[in-house]
């Protein structure tokens, strides 16, 4: 009698490889038959420490250990795999003999999923394979979907900037570190000249295409370090690690050079020129500096850009505020 | 094939339960005759060891290889052989010479039923 259709591995058995670890040659080679009759690939390791070196490998997400080895007994290297920084989990089942009074609890404790006593009932382990298949698929699909939640849930879904709330956080995180480290950080707000307009010829299709485009186009002109995000509408904030105000006002001019003498595209091939106001701060020109603060003095900045004509960077601090201050009739032409 | 009958002698343990084995390994004969090989090696390597561990009165290798070859023979559904082999690692917990002598000589005496009875093939 030949292998039943039973036998054959089906397609949901032959994802992932697993590791036999068993130093009775034996039944190494009996789980190792069984489990490639059931379509697996096998890793074999005779003795603890080789167990241990192929848990490594990334493919390996099962493991079947023998509680005594030379070398690393079966729970010891179940402890090591768990305090390994392996990125996906990796499922294992101990195997015990059924007379030794080997205590399961501390097998399960040091981080096995399951257990078995040998020797081995097959059509068992068969079944447990299956459960630990069920198992890693559940956590794989659980990982990709935090990670796709957390893109969601930090990204600007147009431009793949981050979003308001992120980019706020990121600004929150870096006046900590101003404050522990005294490090300055600078603060931009931009603002696409004439986006109404663009929206309202091209459309606003065009108009979406055309502030995805500039983003990336910044970001390339930035710092690896430098922080992009959607501050709404057409506005972006910009946030500037280790920039005073003077090398917040360089950053600003050179974005600002940049989208002017280039072209954005904003349909196949269909490009137009475009240019940006900028308002920009940092804290070492703040007496106080906080979020608010920021953002408000670099609002403000951004506001005497557009009305000075737009296409221009405008910085202000604390003392350029009093300076506004004293000309009040600047601040009365606020609509 | 035809169901093989147990050389049953003086109504002892049975040499092999070869209908179990097989459901163990998925009914694959040549498989089964693989392990066959595979267990006269660790047997003869064992017993070996075995011979010179009773000279040396070493019983954590009498313990050791007792408990082994427990558990080789009961992969192979040898009640006989696991019986004999579980004998001898009782005689390394307890320390007990005579019984690892009389443990060992039961064991070559079942590995020769064993081989008479695989003979018969």
């Amino acid at each position: 009698m030949k292998n039943t259709n039973a036998e054959k591995p089906s397609l949901q058995e032959r994802k992932f490889s697993v590791l036999i670890a068993e130093d009775d040659p034996l039944a190494r080679r009996m789980l190792e038959k069984r489990l490639k009759d059931w379509g697996y690939t096998v890793f074999k390791a005779e003795e603890g420490k080789k167990a241990l070196e192929i848990l490594k490998r990334p493919e390996v997400r099962m493991a079947i250990l023998d509680w005594m080895m030379p070398g690393l007994e079966g729970p010891e290297i179940c402890s090591k795999l768990r305090q390994s920084k392996k990125p996906k989990y990796t499922y294992v089942i101990l195997l015990t003999a059924r007379d030794t009074s080997f205590d399961i609890i501390q097998g399960l404790e040091a981080g096995a999923d399951d257990y078995m006593t040998k020797p081995i009932n097959f059509m068992e382990l068969r079944a447990r394979l299956k459960t630990a298949h069920r198992i890693l698929e559940l956590e794989d699909h659980l990982l990709k979907t935090q990670k796709k939640l957390l893109k969601l849930a930090t990204l600007d879904s147009l431009t793949g900037a981050w979003n308001r709330r992120t980019i706020f956080s990121f600004i929150r995180e870096e006046l900590e570190r101003y404050r522990r480290e005294n490090k300055p950080l600078g603060l931009l707000m931009i603002d696409l000249d004439n986006f109404k307009a663009i929206n309202d010829t091209y459309g606003h299709q065009a108009g979406d295409a055309v502030l995805k485009n500039m983003v990336k186009m910044l970001k390339k002109n930035l710092r690896p370090y430098d922080r992009i995000g959607r501050y709404g509408g057409d506005g972006l904030l910009i946030l500037l690690p280790s920039s005073d105000l003077f090398n917040t006002g360089l950053i600003a001019s050179r974005l600002l050079e940049h989208i002017r003498k280039n072209k954005i595209n904003f349909r196949h091939k269909a490009t137009l020129s475009a240019t940006l106001s900028i308002g920009g701060t940092s804290t070492d020109s703040l007496a106080q500096p906080s979020l608010e603060k920021l953002i408000q003095t670099a609002d403000r900045a951004l506001y005497l850009a557009k009305k000075l004509g737009r296409d221009r960077v405008i910085l202000f601090g604390d003392s350029v505020k009093e300076e506004a201050k004293e000309k009040k009739h600047a601040r009365k032409e606020k609509p | 094939m035809p169901e093989k009958k147990n050389p049953e002698t003086n109504g002892s343990t049975p040499t092999m339960d070869r209908k179990e084995v097989l459901e163990r390994i998925g009914g694959d004969e040549d498989f089964l005759k693989e392990l066959m090989e595979i267990y006269q090696q660790e047997f003869a390597e064992k017993t070996e060891l075995l011979d010179k561990a009773i000279k040396e009165k070493n019983f954590e290798v009498i313990r050791e290889a007792g408990h082994s070859l427990k558990g080789a023979s009961a992969n192979l559904s040898l009640p006989a052989l696991r019986e004999a082999a579980w004998e001898m690692e009782m005689a390394g917990k307890e320390q007990n010479l005579e019984q690892a002598k009389k443990a060992l000589a039961k064991l070559k005496k079942e590995y020769q039923r064993l081989l008479a009875y695989l003979g018969e093939d």
